[in-house]
């Protein structure tokens, strides 16, 4: 396996804003076989390393979707499709682009939404001193 | 302090100076030294803090609560909560279902939260009253309650799956328009449907999904003689025609938009307008000086419709 698509999720705070929540989870709610070849993280823009994290990624609104340091969802929560398209453009080789797009109708999935949140770190650091 | 020049304001009339609105949701919590999650659950605190926040910025107006996952509790969604947070909606009861298919039914004042949050306005109203602050109801709009439903699915279904999409969002317009009946009953003055995710969408979406699923609850409020607001968070600027032509009283927007923008937007419709102190550059990170912060919206802003307020 390549190294996975890394997939950075600059929000105000995923908790207090129901636009950056569902930002989140709509990375969290890919099918299992999607997280398996993705990477992502909450960067709160409430604390430092998300400040730092805005202004690496050059970023210009919150809730943003970025992939592979790219600014691909800028205040649109995307549909499941334009999510698979959007990775698989930018997937490391063919084979994991052939993959994804493979799952293309898979949809997405709601039995492991909460464990995926809690592994991306989401709320987790939304304070100014975290 | 001074209720009905923030009623005159939120009207989209001219007034003195700009009235004031801190949108303190949990951190009223923080004022009295309690966790958020207790607070919100307790009708003493809850009205407590209310009081002594609106005491402490000497507030024109305050919210009730600022608590989206009211609603979705109250129809059936599990919360996750948090000390210094609101709470989480961590269930969709529509992920595979329809409203009706899942059983879904439209709350009562018994539902839920709601008899917490009548007990903390009627211990609050009468002291909100005697420091001239309008009490105001916040809740939960049609497209984030359909999010909380069905979880983040709706986006995707808004194009492939309409008719399920519709009666969802139908569904939590119909919730809403409940919501707005019982803030109405509990004395609020100033009754707000906030949508926030309603910036996340386009403006075809935003007309077939949202519009026509906020006049129930914008017709409760205008009939019981009480003044309407359109909460919207993050970059709306492409949906900002819609809201202005939504019919409730006026609008408010949160940092990431442009003043002067906001303005003559909300000029060419004669509607109210409030925001948009940073609430992250400036007042929580101090990226921005608050104060030089202040005088650019309070400059842009002027005295015509305009309520100060964080965004």
């Amino acid at each position: 396996m390549a190294d996975k698509i890394i997939i950075d999720v600059l929000t105000l705070d995923s908790v207090q804003c129901a636009a950056c929540g569902y930002m989140m989870e709509s990375i969290a709610a890919l099918p299992t076989d999607v997280q398996e070849m993705i990477k992502y993280q909450e960067w709160s823009i409430k604390n430092k390393t998300g400040v730092d994290k805005f202004m690496e990624l050059k970023g210009k609104v919150l809730p943003t979707i970025c992939i592979e340091g790219a600014l691909v969802f800028e205040s649109i929560i995307p549909q499941y499709e334009e999510l698979i398209d959007e990775m698989a453009k930018r997937a490391p080789d063919d084979a994991m682009r052939d993959r994804i797009i493979s799952l293309r109708e898979k949809g997405f999935e709601f039995d492991k939404i909460q464990e995926n949140l809690e592994k991306a770190g989401s709320g987790m650091k939304t304070r100014t001193d975290s | 302090m001074a209720k009905q020049m923030l009623i005159d304001a939120y009207r989209g009339k001219r007034t003195q100076k700009a009235p004031w609105v801190p949108y303190a949701g949990v951190h009223c919590a923080f004022i009295i030294n309690e966790p958020a999650d207790k607070f919100l659950q307790d009708p003493e605190l809850l009205a407590k803090g209310i009081v002594e926040t609106a005491k402490r910025y000497k507030a024109d107006g305050i919210p009730l609560l600022f608590d989206l996952s009211v609603e979705a509790n109250a129809i059936g969604c599990d919360l996750k909560w948090w000390p210094d947070n609101v709470p989480s909606v961590t269930t969709h009861p529509c992920s595979d279902k329809t409203p009706a298919d899942a059983g879904l039914k439209l709350p009562t004042k018994d539902s839920g939260r709601w008899p917490v949050i009548f007990e903390a306005a009627r211990i609050a109203k009468p002291q909100l009253e005697e420091l001239d602050c309008a009490m105001m109801g916040l809740f939960c709009g049609p497209l984030t309650l359909a999010s909380h439903l069905a979880g983040v699915r709706i986006f995707t279904d808004v194009y492939k799956n309409k008719e399920f999409a519709r009666e969802v969002c139908k569904f939590a317009g119909e919730v809403g328009a409940v919501s707005a009946q019982l803030y109405a009953e509990m004395g609020c003055d100033i009754i707000a449907n906030v949508d926030p995710v309603a910036s996340q969408i386009r403006p075809e979406t935003f007309r077939e999904y949202v519009k026509p699923n906020c006049n129930a609850a914008t017709k409760v409020v205008h009939d019981a003689g009480l003044t309407s607001s359109f909460f919207i968070c993050g970059d709306c600027t492409k949906v900002m025609e819609e809201v202005c032509k939504l019919g409730t009283h006026g609008f408010a927007i949160d940092e990431q938009l442009n003043m002067n923008f906001i303005r003559d937007m909300a000029r060419k419709y004669n509607v109210g307008f409030g925001g948009n102190l940073k609430l992250t550059l400036a007042l929580s990170l101090g990226l921005l000086s608050p104060r030089e912060d202040a005088i650019v919206s309070l400059a842009a802003g002027g005295q015509h419709g305009y309520t100060f307020a964080p965004g």
